[in-house]
């Protein structure tokens, strides 16, 4: 029979894998199950980490937030986790990503968001990009050429670069042709990225690029350069072209959100860590401890043969709130969690889920909600009382945070993540220590 | 400056009714003027149930009313057979329905002339396996599923072949009077259009007023009287054909009885409920509770299935000098001859009746005219099929089928609904377009699962794209060559020629985006739970995070439209006891 492991994950989202890789490196045993993906692929592949405060208001030094959000969101897991530990865990996200081989950086002056250009050129405020973006910074001065592909459906480099003019930036727009991507025209970003981890197109393309390439341009591309070989294409286009390329995000799915997941699973995975897809979990089983707690033994998947029963010592809720299918709702109003089924803070009145625009600035109440968890990321209830002694909880799917609006999805990913795997150690060396 | 438009008829509202008119008078050698204040079908006619009825539905309460469906029901099956599904129609008897009326109805059905026949169960769920096993009777009816989209569309493209002027976005905002009190005449009407700005004096012989539920509105104009019972009817889509069949109850008719398979999913309705005004008002959580429960006792477990949108309609009852509960008004036409009942020349009101008998109703209207404009043409909509006729009927897989003939996957701008990039071209090319709304309406594009997800930004970034390779010059549109007939067609679209100019009314993509994204909001906000809310909640990610779209320029920018898509569909409109 196998070890059980010290830690098992459920959910393999950014934090879910954050905390994997926190708690492998320290040493524990980890396994991860998930049911799907995770949102990377959905996402830009930046890290955002605040954008918008309340109000609206635009943050150009995240950090230097924190303290305000405090007093309109006191739950919000940035002040669970505290303003050290939010610098900490993106330090070690920076320091994780070189490792990987996928360098992500901040802006020139430290602690400052970058603005960078999203698919319909608007401008994205960002606190740590891949490098591949980090020349769509909106600060730079160069001139900025859009290229797009003919006939590309989840890219338009025109609307991109008129509102980056209309927002006082020099860009403008062009296409080449859509083979130089591929022969197969219904392929999408992923695929098309593929065929550009082959040196020979990437080559090609860059060809085809000097021709319309203006001098002092800087290059805007679809975010499909390479999957695999991301970096080596990059470099190749910089050197064939002397100048700065960059990639602008794409609808679904996310080559760069994708090629963040693959390096953090081929990383967990080198460290030992099982990660195992088309998991869902759906119930648990507990026992009554001393001091009124609950212990849990072990959580249930569903699969196709048969259900499974995976034990460990102790367990993480990663699983992503409505978005990453954690919550489930009803038309009666009721939302909920689906594995422990924890208490939500949560309106469980359908009325007050929605405001009436969907642009709305204070954004909607039920996509706010989430589960409560002590300063130690462990679930408790509306009275604050632990409801587990070996449960934590991570991610989007905490309360009081709405990662789409305040653009804050990553960072609250990473930081909760971090945390909530620091705060396993110390729980499980303490019982080692009692034991 | 106001320009002025000179006509023997003019028709106000793009409705069925009003197209009706327009193509009816045109055909008889009328010159005419439609105005419509939005795109065509804003009003309840792009928000109705989509049942072409065969009159069963009225055969025991209102028996005009049935002989009149089956009678259009036949003709517009000749007319428009591409608009219609042959779906076929089930009457069916759930536990909650026994009692006389199945009789009554077999009894009725004789009388008034709506084919009729009591099928076998077994034959009924072997044909529509997921009805409720408890039905106990079953009877098979011509009922079909219709899109009144299209039918007006290629309706208004006969209207203009046969010499027609459509003008939409072009609203009525006063009447033109002449005479003293006592002796007054209605001689046209002033109009603002909305997308140039401009304001029209539009001079007609006859005035026609085709507005529905706003005819109230019109009639006020020319200081007249005209009540017209608004009664809300509300629809839920969910996101399968549960059924390929029409589903009736087989009782009186009341609230949440009929589920219509159309397109690519089933929609269950309606409620009926008065509201103050035929512009505004909202769907309440407690109507589409109402429409799942009762969804569920035709399709157990409907209710679980994924709803994608919901949509309300306002009925345009009208009864002279009748105030009681809207259901309980007749769905028969109502044609108010003003000269007649009120002494002001010029003016006729068409009110009420149903889309299945608006060429009915044109008929009915243009034989009134002519009484009044001096000449006795004979109609001949019945007898005449309009453009993209020889398609035939409807059928579900036809896209499919034609986007893996032609192999045309890799052209997909919207995969739920399967619209092309060329179809989205054309569209626009050949078709008055101010809104991605109006293309929804032409295509079905953003109306499958994801709710415009993926094929709104697509769309905004090719309609853009188009006004780029054009040069900003634009210019006046020469719509001649509008053509919609085969508008829904993947495969006619693939080799159609671009005009030779360009439709370049095409405002801000930023604006596009917004309204688009703010219309979807609307139809999904009162059914988003379960699969459909995470749905939403991937689409906010897609058009805030990642696309930041609610920081883009142009922020005060507004449509026509916008002021209708945010308007805060609060609880407007009150519950009728006993409906
Ligand atoms: C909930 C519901 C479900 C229904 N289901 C069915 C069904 O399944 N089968 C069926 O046969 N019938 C059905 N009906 C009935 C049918 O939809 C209507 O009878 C029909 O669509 C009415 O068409 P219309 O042209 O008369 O009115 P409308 O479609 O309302 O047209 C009036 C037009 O006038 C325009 N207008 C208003 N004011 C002005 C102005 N000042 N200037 C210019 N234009 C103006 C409006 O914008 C509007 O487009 C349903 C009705 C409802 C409410």
């Amino acid at each position: 029979m196998r070890e059980i492991p010290d830690l098992l994950v459920i959910g393999a989202g950014l934090s879910g894998l954050m905390a994997a890789y926190e708690a492998a490196e320290a040493g524990l045993r980890v396994k991860v199950i998930a049911k799907g993906l995770g949102s990377m692929h959905w996402s830009a592949g930046t890290v955002d980490v605040l954008g918008y405060a309340a109000g609206d208001k635009a943050v150009s030094m995240p950090l230097q937030e924190l303290e305000g959000l405090q007093a309109v969101a006191p739950h919000h897991p940035y002040v669970v986790a505290g303003a050290e530990a939010v610098t900490e865990a993106l330090s070690r996200f920076v320091a994780l990503a070189k490792e990987l081989g996928l360098p992500y950086e901040g802006a020139e002056e430290p602690g400052r968001n970058l603005w960078l250009p999203s698919p319909v050129g608007a401008a994205r405020p960002v606190y740590l990009a891949p490098q591949g973006q980090r020349y769509g910074d909106l600060a730079l001065a160069e001139p900025i050429v859009v290229v797009g592909f003919e006939g590309l459906r989840d890219f338009y480099p025109w609307v991109i670069a008129e509102n980056l003019r209309k927002q006082g930036h020099r860009a403008r727009g062009t296409v080449l042709p859509f083979a130089l991507l591929s022969e197969r025209r219904d392929a999408n970003t992923v695929q098309l990225a593929q065929e550009l981890d082959e040196l020979k197109r990437v080559v090609t393309l860059a060809r085809a690029l000097k021709e319309v390439v203006e001098p002092g341009e800087r290059v805007g591309l679809p975010a499909l350069v390479g999957l695999d070989r991301h970096g080596r294409a990059m470099e190749v286009l910089q050197e064939e072209l002397g100048t700065r390329v960059f990639e602008i995000p794409t609808l679904p799915p996310s080559v760069p959100g994708m090629r963040l997941y693959r390096a953090l699973r081929s990383d967990l995975e080198g460290r030992g860590v099982e990660v195992e897809i088309g998991m869902e979990a759906v119930g648990y089983e507990a026992k009554e401890e001393n001091g009124g707690f609950r212990r849990l033994l072990w959580v249930e998947t569903a699969t196709s043969a048969r259900p499974l029963k995976h034990r460990a010592r102790a367990f993480l809720l990663a699983t992503g709130g409505l978005l990453g299918g954690g919550f489930d709702s009803n038309h009666e109003g009721r939302v909920w969690e689906r594995v422990f089924d924890l208490p939500l803070a949560m309106p469980q009145n359908r009325e007050d889920w929605f405001r009436p625009k969907f642009l709305d600035p204070a954004g909607h109440p039920v996509f706010q909600g989430g589960v409560s968890v002590d300063r130690e990321f462990r679930p408790v209830s509306p009275e604050g009382k632990r409801l587990f002694a070996n449960l934590w909880a991570a991610g989007n799917g905490l309360r009081d945070c709405d990662g789409i609006r305040e653009r804050s999805r990553e960072g609250i990913a990473i930081v909760t993540g971090i945390a909530a795997a620091r705060s396993i150690l110390v729980a499980l060396r303490r019982e080692k220590h009692v034991h | 400056m106001t320009r002025r438009l000179q006509t023997e008829i003019l028709v106000i509202g793009g409705g069925a009714t009003g197209v009706g008119i327009a193509w009816d008078a045109a055909l008889r050698g009328f010159d005419v003027i439609l105005v419509e204040k939005r795109d065509l079908t804003h009003g309840t006619t792009g928000r109705y149930h989509g049942l072409l009825h065969s009159g069963g539905r009225y055969v025991v309460k209102d028996p005009q009313s049935a002989r009149e469906c089956i009678a259009e029901n036949r003709i517009l099956r000749r007319t428009h057979p591409h608009c219609i599904e042959d779906t076929g129609g089930f009457f069916v008897v759930t536990p909650e329905d026994e009692g006389e009326y199945p009789d009554r109805f077999v009894q009725a059905c004789a009388e008034t002339g709506v084919p009729c026949e009591e099928i076998a169960l077994r034959e009924a769920f072997r044909r529509e396996p997921l009805l409720n096993r408890r039905i106990s009777r079953v009877f098979e009816v011509p009922d079909g599923a219709a899109d009144s989209f299209l039918a007006t569309h290629v309706t208004a493209q006969a209207a203009r072949q046969a010499g027609a002027r459509i003008l939409t976005y072009h609203e009525v905002t006063g009447l033109l009077l002449r005479g003293p009190e006592g002796a007054r005449e209605v001689v046209g009407a002033r109009v603002e259009d909305l997308a140039g700005g401009e304001t029209l004096e539009i001079h007609a012989t006859m005035t026609i007023n085709a507005t529905g539920a706003w005819a109230g509105q019109i009639a006020r104009m020319a200081g007249l009287t005209v009540e017209v019972i608004p009664g809300k009817g509300v629809m839920v889509a969910m996101n399968h054909r549960l059924v390929n069949t029409v589903i009736n109850r087989c009782k009186m008719p009341a609230d949440g009885d009929i589920l219509v398979p159309i397109h690519t999913v089933s929609v269950i309705g309606t409620t009926d409920v008065r509201v103050p005004d035929p512009e505004h008002y909202g769907i309440e959580p407690w109507e589409v509770a109402l429409m799942l429960a009762e969804g569920d006792k035709l399709v157990p477990g409907l209710s679980r299935a994924r709803a994608v949108r919901a949509w309300a309609g306002v009925r345009p009852l009208y009864q002279e000098g009748y105030t009681g509960a809207s259901r309980e008004a007749t769905r028969q036409f109502t044609l108010l001859d003003h000269a007649r009942r009120d002494g002001v020349q010029g003016l006729l009101t068409i009110i009420g009746g149903k889309w299945t008998t608006f060429r009915l109703m044109a008929e009915k209207t243009v034989d009134k005219a002519c009484e009044y404009l001096g000449t006795r043409q004979p109609c001949q909509t019945a007898t005449t099929q309009v453009p993209g006729a020889e398609q035939g009927h409807y059928w579900l897989g036809h896209r499919l089928h034609e986007v893996e003939e032609h192999e045309l996957h890799g052209d997909l701008v919207c995969e739920c609904e399967l619209v092309t990039r060329a179809m989205l071209e054309n569209a626009v090319y050949r078709n008055p377009t101010l809104t991605l709304d109006d293309l929804r309406r032409d295509l079905r594009l953003g109306m499958g699962p994801c709710q415009g997800g993926f094929c709104t930004y697509r769309a905004v970034g090719i309609l853009h794209e188009m006004r780029e390779r054009a040069g900003e010059a634009g210019g006046e549109v020469d719509r001649s060559d509008w053509e919609v007939a085969y508008m829904q067609s993947p495969a006619h679209n693939r080799s159609l020629p671009p005009p030779s100019s360009l439709p370049l009314a095409l405002s801000s993509p930023n604006l596009l985006l917004r309204d688009f994204l703010q219309e979807r909001w609307k139809g999904v906000r009162p059914i988003l739970w379960g699969r459909q809310l995470k749905q939403e909640m991937l689409d906010s990610l897609i058009y805030l995070s990642l696309m930041n779209v609610d920081h883009l320029p142009d922020a005060g920018l507004t449509s026509p439209m916008t002021a209708f898509y945010e308007q805060d569909a609060g609880d407007v409109g009150e519950t009728e006891a006993g409906v």
